[in-house]
């Protein structure tokens, strides 16, 4: 019994890690730029699929293939905010605007990869082979992995956002974007950094969802509602209410799968999520 | 005036049509149009009347089509029946996601709406034995008076019934749009803090566009899914949801005829392109890309733009 107990504790941490990751893409977008980008889904699958591409079929290794899925997203980041976003800073209904247009980004990117990779199944290798035993539950090194790297990152844009010159500007940005352009704030370039920065975080956790699923144009989509559930949940203010909101509901997920079964989960964290809502429209955490 | 004309003028060429249009792929794609010229008409209450940033209006399509479904089918209830409780069993859905829409602000209404419409999905996906999951639902049973068969006649039937819904969609919203409601959802939409001065109650207008904006929204997934003789999980993709969603922008958010055009013209280029070899993903593309161009040149969509009023 107990063994079930730690296994589930331990696939709650390795969902509540992937879903931090991807979250925390979709808050450093939304905190500096107020844009909610609904592309990032999409943006994880191509970075899964780039990391694929340069890794298997051109034989590079996995280590070409993860800076060319992060180099590739970060780009397409920049180039979604120059051509998508940008155009709409000024206008009043900035929020719906930018939704419709990632929202066309997302498309775009989806029935992209459907024409260029098809589609087959596609699995990237794993870091590191093995299995890693934890307290008796067995998780494979893969997951392991990602359970440890995704709260290094975290940390380190963290300590980016929090620390340097750059970072602090990102949040300055988003706090008074008149007062950060005062102080001499290159605010365009701010947006398109946190964007590329944001994108690139998309490839990140799309590179490592793909090592233990398969890749196929819809890897995104899903992941994609549960970051939305854990930024709704978290409020979408800051990173450490997002990282927080997504391991109580990685947890959460993982119990209810235990308890109630995969089929009912999605439905009952939706329930959760309403009820959570009713009582307090920002999020558990946030404060908007 | 000037608009009701062309409104009638354009019903009788529609009721005309099958004199000229004889063949039943044709008719096929008219019937489309008017099933999304009624999606994307009744979407534009919440999204364009009320100001709601509702992005779930698709799981309101998908619990009509459903529902006549699993009525039609699985308990055996004349479609005629069907397809009108897909439309209540809609509103009900509506009336639920209304609860803590109404209370929402800004990007958050956009994200329970859109997490909603994908959970209504993997709620699909996963009850298979009721829904048939990823395959759908099959051999719904269809529409006939007496012994005469809708799908007869080159779909003679199912083309002068789509029309009819479509017509009573459209009077409901042109009597909503013109009636003392309609005007206080815009002003909800327009001047929030006005409106609650004047006397409206912010949340129950928003409770009631969404659960309106459900109604025919419903009927008409019942409808679909009477006509195709299939349910299937395909109606909450987003596919399917940008091209419903590309029909209210380009047509103009805030009108009711820009849509129910936008609809026609959108699902006959479509379909035209899926005819051509290597287009079927394509398309799609090319819809997003034109929602784009609408969005950052002519924000009023192009009904405004040929019209040149500016409301």
């Amino acid at each position: 019994m107990s063994a079930i107990i730690i296994s589930t504790l331990m696939s709650g941490i390795l969902l509540g890690a992937l879903y931090a990751l991807m979250a925390s893409g979709l808050s450093l977008i939304w905190t500096t730029l107020g844009v909610f980008n609904f592309a990032h889904g999409a943006l994880m699958m191509i970075g899964a699929f780039v990391a694929w591409t340069v890794s298997e079929a051109m034989g590079l290794g996995i280590v070409a293939g993860l800076i060319a899925g992060l180099g590739v997203t970060a780009i397409l980041g920049i180039v979604i905010e120059f051509l998508l976003i940008r155009p709409f800073y000024s206008k009043p209904n900035v929020l719906l605007i930018t939704t419709m247009t990632t929202l066309a980004a997302m498309i775009i990117l989806e029935k992209s990869a459907q024409m260029i990779w098809g589609a087959r199944l596609k699995q990237l290798p794993r870091m590191i082979e093995g299995d890693v035993s934890v307290l008796g539950a067995v998780i494979s090194a893969q997951e392991a992995l990602i359970i440890v790297l995704a709260p290094l990152v975290l940390i380190a844009l963290w300590q980016f956002t929090s620390r340097t010159t750059v970072g602090r500007s990102l949040r300055a940005v988003g706090q008074n974007q008149d007062a950060a352009a005062l102080i001499g704030i290159n605010v365009p370039m701010t947006f398109a950094l946190a964007f590329g920065l944001g994108a690139a975080l998309a490839g990140l956790s799309g590179i490592l969802l793909g090592s233990i699923r398969f890749i196929t144009p819809g890897l995104g989509a899903e992941p994609l509602v549960k970051a939305m559930i854990v930024v709704i949940f978290g409020g979408l203010g800051s990173l450490g209410a997002t990282a927080g909101a997504a391991f109580v509901i990685g947890m959460t997920e993982a119990f209810l799968i235990l308890v109630v079964g995969l089929y009912w989960t999605p439905f009952l964290l939706f329930v959760f999520l309403i009820a959570v809502l009713v009582f307090r429209p920002t999020g558990l955490f946030g404060k908007v | 005036m000037k608009r009701n004309l062309f409104l009638v003028l354009s019903l009788a060429v529609l009721l005309l049509v099958p004199l000229f249009v004889l063949d039943s792929f044709t008719r096929h794609l008219f019937i489309l149009a008017f099933i999304y010229a009624i999606i994307a008409s009744n979407w534009d209450i919440s999204l364009g009347y009320c100001g709601v940033f509702n992005f779930g209006h698709m799981t309101f399509f998908a619990t009509g089509v459903y529902t006549t479904a699993v009525m039609a089918k699985t308990f055996g209830i004349n479609p005629w029946l069907a397809i009108p409780m897909g439309g209540a069993t809609a509103a009900l859905v509506a009336l639920i996601i209304s609860a803590p829409v109404a209370r929402l602000k800004g990007i958050y209404v956009v994200l329970v709406t859109f997490a909603f419409s994908q959970l209504a999905l993997q709620l699909i996906l996963s009850q298979s034995q009721i829904t048939g999951g990823a395959e759908g639902m099959v051999r719904i049973p269809s529409l006939s008076i007496g012994d005469y068969k809708f799908t007869r006649d080159y779909k003679l039937g199912y083309y002068y019934a789509a029309l009819g819904l479509l017509t009573c969609s459209t009077i409901f919203l042109l009597w909503l749009s013109q009636s003392p409601f309609g005007k206080s959802l815009q002003a909800v939409r327009d001047n929030e803090d006005y409106a609650r001065a004047r006397g409206i109650s912010i949340t129950r207008q928003r409770v009631l566009a969404l659960v309106l904006s459900a109604v025919f929204t419903g009927i008409a997934g019942g409808f679909f899914a009477v006509y195709l003789r299939v349910a299937s999980p395909e109606v909450l993709s987003f596919s399917t949801l940008s091209l419903a969603l590309s029909m209210v922008l380009i047509g103009g958010a805030g009108t009711v005829i820009g849509p129910i055009i936008a609809a026609f013209v959108l699902i006959f280029a479509t379909e035209a392109m899926a005819g051509i070899r290597g287009m079927e993903e394509m398309r799609f593309i090319i819809v997003a890309v034109g929602m784009i161009f609408v969005l950052r040149f002519t924000p009023g969509g192009l009904v405004k733009l040929v019209s040149g009023k500016r409301t």
